[in-house]
């Protein structure tokens, strides 16, 4: 088995369909109308509600394949000692365990929740933030940038399943959070133990991060507002080692990030305005030359 | 109530330990040493299989498996110090060369459609021979001088036989067809000469001699 694994050769079942991240953005079915400052935060009263939730679920669900095979990567890509410490590959093995106890819940909750293994595309972005050829980058773009995500999917999640009076849910994605606190604090805490002596790669990780950060804030999904469907976990992103600056400047990215996304989405609909104005014309005009 | 003062021996009747034992620490260590070099193998390989094999069972299983043998890891490596080795990885080794060989040989399939040999490795020929170096080890050493490194061994087979019994299911359900058979059998022969060889995780001798 070769060191480093390409995202292309994943190995999946017949059930799986993968999808680019620019290609599930712009899939007209997601794309919302410009409703100012309108509420899409994932909540019960959303008429998208149920197939919404669903659909977060599965990405739930494939995204912890994901950082499960991640995170066993880690274990066999790096030599234990002088490429990555002893400590540190254990801690990857144990997250290789949680992630593996994420999947299996998230399979019996999607069951739950009345969705099937495939019912939604897959978008293999995650893994590919998890090939860095250096382990502290990868613990920063994956433990930091997506696991710090998780929790902020996973506490949505959790009120979701407050608000719609499914303790079902609520209780598993609990029980998940805790999981991803974790996991985010073991990267911080590797992040600062391996560089402490080489400020270089702690800056090039963490630029790594903010990339990995923006590239998941893509389109506005999270971010401090309703308008996006997933909210940011302040607490727990805090509880998980991160400073109140590192948590105002994802807050900063997912806004700006929101706002790119309305800016495009109503120049979008501008446009398709326009069409049907040039389209509607001619025809009006052959229309009374004819009568 | 019994008297309190009166004299009892110090070991209760059915207390039989003995303190004889066949390892000095020496040989405690070196076979602590073997061990958790074996079992780092095979946590970084189980972890490294997870995005190779495409059945999603076996896929979490791996993950599972995975930090048991870390763990695993991790108790030789603590027990190591307390054995006088200060310095851990001076004795965390392989037996020998063919036991680098072996866990070569066992590492290698990487393809999404070799994940009956992926399996044979680990639960027909690797965690068998775990069984037996660390069921010799709990039989042959003092039971009182070594007793930490006991309870260890004891704590770890309990793990060894789950996971032996979950891998060898998860064989015998993808072992559909004589020829898939016939796979793995040609396998776990070519990785048993190898190992064969190696004298078991720890050498010749992993079983006594």
């Amino acid at each position: 088995m070769r060191k480093f694994f390409p995202v292309e050769e994943l190995a999946r079942d017949e059930r799986f369909h993968t999808v680019t991240m620019k290609e599930r953005m712009n899939d007209a079915r997601t794309i919302r109308g410009d409703t100012k400052n309108a509420n899409f935060r994932l909540t019960p009263e959303r008429r998208d509600a149920t197939d919404g939730a669903r659909g977060l679920m599965h990405g739930i669900f494939v995204g912890e394949i994901q950082a499960l095979e991640g995170a066993g990567r880690t274990c066999w890509d790096f030599e234990t000692g002088s490429e990555a410490p002893f400590e540190l590959k254990l801690d990857m093995a144990r997250q290789c365990w949680d992630e593996a106890r994420h999947v299996e819940i998230s399979v019996k909750l999607s069951d739950w929740m009345g969705t099937e293994i495939g019912s939604y595309a897959e978008n293999t972005v995650l893994f590919e933030a998890a090939c860095s050829s250096d382990p502290v980058l990868r613990l920063a773009g994956v433990n930091r940038a997506l696991e710090g995500l998780a929790i902020d999917v996973f506490t949505t999640m959790k009120e979701f399943g407050n608000l719609a009076g499914d303790p079902y849910l609520e209780f598993c994605e609990d029980w998940m959070l805790a999981d991803e606190v974790t996991h985010v604090k073991m990267g911080s805490d590797w992040l600062r133990k391996v560089t402490e002596k080489d400020p270089e790669r702690r800056k090039k990780a963490l630029e790594f991060q903010s990339i990995v950060d923006k590239l998941f804030s893509y389109g506005g999904t999270r971010s401090d507002s309703n308008e996006s469907p997933i909210g940011l976990a302040r607490r727990f992103r805090e509880l998980a080692g991160f400073t109140d600056d590192e948590v105002e400047s994802i807050a900063d990215v997912s806004m700006q990030a929101l706002n790119e996304r309305k800016a495009a989405v109503k120049k979008m609909l501008a446009d398709a305005d326009s069409f049907t104005s040039a389209a509607a014309a001619p025809s009006g005009a052959a229309a009374s030359s004819g009568g | 109530m019994a008297d309190p003062h009166k004299a009892r021996a110090p070991f209760a009747p059915w207390d039989r330990r003995t303190l004889p034992g066949l390892f000095d620490v020496e040989e405690s260590a070196r076979r602590v040493g073997n061990y958790k070099w074996a079992e780092m193998k095979l946590f970084e390989a189980l972890g490294g299989w997870v995005a190779t094999v495409p059945e999603l069972d076996v896929k979490m299983r791996l993950g599972t498996h995975c930090y048991k043998h870390a763990w695993h890891a991790e108790l030789w490596h603590k027990r190591l110090p307390e054995l006088r080795e200060m310095n851990p990885d001076r004795l965390t080794a392989p037996a020998n060369d063919a036991m680098v060989r072996f866990v070569a040989a066992m590492t290698e399939p990487e393809a999404h459609d070799q994940t009956i040999e992926k399996l044979v490795g680990v639960y027909r020929v690797y965690i068998p021979r775990f069984i037996a170096a660390y069921t010799y080890h709990l039989n042959a050493t003092s039971e009182i001088t070594d007793a930490p490194t006991i309870r260890t061994i004891k704590l770890i087979l309990q793990d060894e036989f789950d996971d032996w019994r979950d891998g060898e299911m998860l064989i015998q359900s993808l072992i559909e067809t004589p020829d898939d058979a016939a796979r793995a059998a040609a396998h776990q022969q070519r990785l048993e000469t190898i190992m064969i060889e190696a004298g078991g995780i720890a050498g010749p001798g992993s079983l006594g001699s």
